[in-house]
């Protein structure tokens, strides 16, 4: 106890060196939230003109130091060990911030035709895109949790955008107090965490939990436990999955799409780090956890899309039949740690990349047909036949069809799971097979709708696409397409670079 | 005993025992007064109590909700005197580099101040 006193009484203190070329993206992000709010704090109403210009060239700008720190190679430690910029958290980075940037490019025409606040909605974006890239580094507890509330506490503000429609409204509640229900279980687990870790740093706990050996099973199975289901509300897996739904469908469609996309993400982030960090000395506490998760995700989330009328309440259930897959990788995280964070790394860049596209493709149709119902879908094919075509690419790839990304995505899953010769693994891999069958029932629905129904009222006149929602289209698909012919971009940093000789 | 992990649980021991103790002293006190206690009910012991004087009007009193914005104001001030006050004792120890911080940490802060101030909100009107 008195070493412990003796740690905190302060010491001569040297200011800390600080690789401000590792910290480049947060930074430039910063930068990017501050210079928006003074734009809106000069300017006001005449701001909103070209916020979203300035929010896109922020996040391209974001993107240099990103790409210098990749050529550069080699890991960065900061701060004691507990901020690490490596490949893994480049590329996660990367993904932040090109998902922030075709988020801008959705939101863009539906803001300005809306009648809401725009200035605010791109400043909120930056701060929540900030929380996630420090999510993506962070080696460290706390710098975990404050990442994730810096990430989230945004994403409540913009589900609740349509400040004058009640679903909205209950959309961003619904997301709120179940992201706060989470914190505080969360909490719960992390202090328990350190309690028996006596650090912070996911590496010193990790070194813990082996020396404490079998010692302390209760305690240390009850915080692993909690800060699981934590995480878990966060990636909607089941059963902690039932705001979902709501919170997509309320929410405005852009925010949806960056909801299921970078939120869920950076959630599966952080699962990341904890898990490959620090819980995976116990895997026999994690593996029968991530079982569960897994296959009630999967399960449960298509067999209730299987029903759903709505593409946004449909792709909000494949998103958490698709966590479940994201989360199959995790229950061999013991056995096959470097190959099974691989796997989940490219899913989490392919799904972005087929799931912004498909939401890309929504909020075009929307525009139209004032609805996001499978029915008013019909036709779509005879007069926007490159948007129908967009949308089957991209259903097809969520299937996981060759050669499109999703089909890598899924492959690699399967591989780990089968190498790694686990019974718990192999059971996985097969309820995986199952329910990559069922899912495409209801992704082939909408395509049906599209190629082979009659336009609902027979109106088939088209309306034009803003370019920015082209531009999201296209590029959504362009990775998709890239990443399922040439997987080897993803996976020659993650093989070669230090993710491969790195891990606990 | 000398294993961290024991010290830690035990820890939680105390506490268990402290708040079950409180419990019991709670419990205690009003089972006795339940005992001794004469029991003559009257209207007027039904009454809120205020002090002595009778209560007026309804207990449901509004708040204008306009307030939030001063909450929320003072939260963003709280935050930064929170920070600033240990900061502040040890301002020799920190240097150039303390101060350089809590710059940059109150002009962010500072920033929140500025939209509301531009966005009108400070008006009362």
């Amino acid at each position: 106890m008195l070493s412990l006193f003796a740690q905190l009484l302060p010491g001569p203190f040297t200011a800390p060196t600080i690789d401000w070329l590792a910290l480049g993206p947060e930074i430039v992000v910063l930068a990017l939230f501050v210079v928006l709010v003074l734009l809106d704090s000069i300017k006001l109403e005449r701001a909103t003109a070209f916020m979203p210009a300035v929010a896109n060239l922020g996040f391209i700008l974001a993107l240099i130091p990103i790409i210098v720190l990749a050529a550069d190679g080699g890991d960065r430690v900061l701060f004691g060990g507990s901020y690490v910029v490596d490949s893994m958290a480049l590329i996660l980075k990367a993904l932040f911030v090109l998902s922030a940037y075709v988020v801008v490019l959705l939101s863009t025409n539906y803001l300005a035709e809306g009648d809401y606040w725009e200035s605010e909605f791109y400043s909120l974006l930056a701060c929540s895109v900030l929380g996630m890239l420090v999510m993506a580094s962070s080696r460290d507890l706390v710098g975990i949790f404050v990442a994730l509330e810096l990430l989230s506490i945004p994403a409540y503000m913009l589900a609740g955008w349509r400040k004058g429609d009640v679903r909205s409204n209950e959309a961003g509640l619904k997301y709120y107090l179940m992201g706060v229900f989470a914190s505080a279980v969360l909490l719960y687990g992390m202090s328990l965490i350190y309690g028996v870790g006596g650090s912070t740093r996911l590496d010193v706990i990790a070194a813990r939990l082996v020396e404490v050996g079998s010692e302390g099973i209760p305690v240390i199975t009850l915080a692993i436990l909690l800060t699981l289901v934590g995480f878990a509300f966060k990636v909607s897996a089941v059963p902690f999955h039932v705001w979902a739904p709501d919170t997509y469908e309320g929410a405005p469609t852009p925010v949806t799409a960056f909801l299921a996309v970078a939120s869920k993400a950076a959630g599966f982030v952080a699962l990341i780090q904890i898990v490959f960090f620090c819980f995976i000395v116990r895997g026999d506490i994690i593996q029968p956890v991530f079982f569960v998760l897994a296959v009630l995700s999967m399960t449960v989330g298509n067999l209730i899309a299987l029903r759903q009328t709505n593409v946004v309440r449909m792709l909000a259930y494949s998103g958490i039949a698709q966590a479940g897959f994201m989360l199959a990788p995790f229950v061999v995280a013991d056995e096959l740690p470097v190959q099974s964070r691989q796997a989940v790394v490219i899913y989490l860049v392919i799904y972005a990349a087929m799931n912004l596209g498909a939401f890309a493709v929504v909020i075009a149709v929307a525009r139209k047909t004032r609805s996001a119902e499978i029915d008013s879908f019909g036709g779509l094919f005879t007069y926007m036949p490159g948007l129908a075509v967009a949308l089957t690419l991209f259903l097809a790839s969520l299937i996981g069809i060759p050669p499109l990304g999703g089909w890598y995505a899924k492959f690699s899953v399967f591989s780990v799971l089968i190498e790694a010769e686990t019974p718990l693994g192999l059971a996985t891999a097969i309820v995986m097979a199952i329910n990559t069958a069922i899912a495409a029932y209801y992704y082939l629905k909408v395509a049906k709708a599209m190629w082979f129904d009659d336009a609902p009222d027979g109106d088939v006149t088209p309306v034009p696409v803003p370019a920015s929602l082209n531009a999201a289209v296209v590029l959504s698909l362009v990775v998709t397409f890239v990443l399922g012919v040439l997987p080897g971009l993803i996976t020659n940093v993650t093989e070669y670079g230090p993710l491969a000789v790195g891990g606990p | 005993m000398s294993n961290p992990l024991s010290d830690f649980l035990r820890d939680y021991l105390t506490v268990g025992i402290f708040g079950s103790l409180g419990f019991v002293l709670v419990g205690l006190l009003l089972f006795i007064a339940w005992l001794i206690r004469p029991d003559r009910r009257q209207a007027q012991k039904y009454i809120a109590y205020e002090s002595g004087v009778d209560p007026i009007g309804d207990m449901w009193s509004q708040t204008q909700v306009r307030y939030y914005i001063f909450a929320l104001l003072f939260v963003m001030f709280d935050v930064e005197a929170v920070f600033i006050f240990p900061w502040a004792t040890q301002l020799e120890v920190f240097g150039w580099f303390g101060l350089v911080e809590m710059t940059l940490f109150i002009l962010i802060l500072l920033l929140g101040l500025v939209y509301a101030w531009r966005k009108g909100v400070l008006k009362w009107a």
